[in-house]
């Protein structure tokens, strides 16, 4: 199941929920939904909101401090950081995606224009 | 350990509920039973609750019988005994009397948040009652909340908001065990499934360790129990 709510999106299906809830962090600060020093949601709020473990937000939120991407500043909540490491995390993680679909093209022997054209036919569909 | 059940077997008269069952508790656990019907979850929640006794095997709450610490323990139930002519205030009395650890401004805050009409319950519809009951439920300052089905017949809309307000309100050093059918929609809140098949344990896994390995709660449910 998918769990699609504003910006987050959760699947079941798909790994560790606190690996996702970070990744949607990433995925917000890439493409500049959340910038640095905007306050992230209580873990009790996300939680309800998603219908998650509060425990799970804890272990994603301490993921993202261990990164140096938020920090928790006491009695205030959750921000993001100012030194958040925002310029190149879109080059990264499309960087990131696009190694699987280059894997992808290559097993198929496709030539890097025919995995162009395909992207570019897909691009406005998806 | 909060709660905890060591071979724990219970006959009824024509078949076996649970068979040889040895499971502990710790405080601060959101776990999943999981199970068809006839599996032995009703069984298990009912046993934590002091409401049926083993034929063999030990079930102890805090270090004692379920029954001695009833104090400390909340049941909310599949059966919907409440009166047709109880409006939610009424509840509220009612629930007071009955217990001393019935917190009367969480109710409220709880009926709200819920979104629980303020009528009589013959004229509510049974998500309305379903979500009055969890109210009635979460209200209570326990350290083990026993919610049997508490999703089973009732909305979606109902469903999600009742979730919700279990994240809300529950507290790290709580322990929930809830049993569902709607295992997709409550599989976030998981930390631990345990699945029953038969009255016996089939598996019992840490949710994030299963989604490690690309699956979820709802496809082992399917694996598992098929």
């Amino acid at each position: 199941m998918i769990n699609d709510k504003g910006n987050w999106s959760i699947d079941m299906s798909a790994g560790p929920i606190f690996e996702q809830i970070a990744k949607n962090v990433h995925q917000m600060l890439a493409r500049g939904a959340l910038k640095p020093g905007d306050k992230l949601p209580s873990a009790r709020d996300l939680a309800a909101k998603l219908n998650v473990n509060p425990n799970t937000i804890v272990h994603a939120y301490n993921e993202l401090e261990a990164q140096n991407v938020i920090e928790k500043r006491r009695g205030l909540g959750t921000f993001v950081r100012e030194d958040a490491p925002v310029t190149g995390m879109k080059k990264d993680m499309l960087h990131q995606a696009a190694n699987a679909y280059a894997d992808e093209g290559r097993q198929l022997d496709a030539s890097i224009q025919e995995a162009i054209t395909a992207l570019k036919e897909v691009w406005d569909v998806g | 350990m909060l709660a905890k059940l060591e071979h724990v077997t219970k006959r009824y008269v024509k078949n076996e509920g649970l068979r040889d069952l040895s499971l502990d508790f710790p405080a601060g656990e959101v776990v999943g039973v999981l199970g068809l019907n006839g599996s032995g979850k009703s069984t298990l929640l009912k046993l934590l609750a002091g409401l049926l006794f083993p034929t063999s095997g030990t079930v102890t709450v805090f270090d004692g019988a379920p029954r001695s610490k009833r104090a400390n323990i909340v049941f909310l139930g599949e059966n919907d005994a409440l009166w047709p002519w109880m409006t939610p205030s009424d509840a509220m009395k009612f629930m007071s009397n009955l217990y001393d650890d019935f917190d009367a401004a969480r109710f409220t805050g709880l009926l709200d948040s819920l979104k629980v009409p303020l009528r009589k319950t013959k004229t509510m519809s049974r998500g309305e009652r379903g979500r009055l009951r969890l109210a009635m439920a979460l209200a209570r300052n326990a350290k083990l909340y026993l919610l049997d089905e508490p999703l089973a017949g009732i909305d979606l809309i109902s469903r999600e908001s009742i979730l919700s307000s279990i994240v809300q309100e529950w507290h790290t050093d709580e322990t929930i065990l809830l049993s569902t059918h709607e295992v997709a929609e409550a599989e976030g809140l998981f930390e631990r499934a345990i699945y029953l098949r038969e009255g016996r344990l089939a598996l019992d896994v840490s949710a994030e360790s299963l989604r490690e390995g690309g699956k979820s709660v709802v496809d082992t449910f399917r694996e598992v129990l098929a």
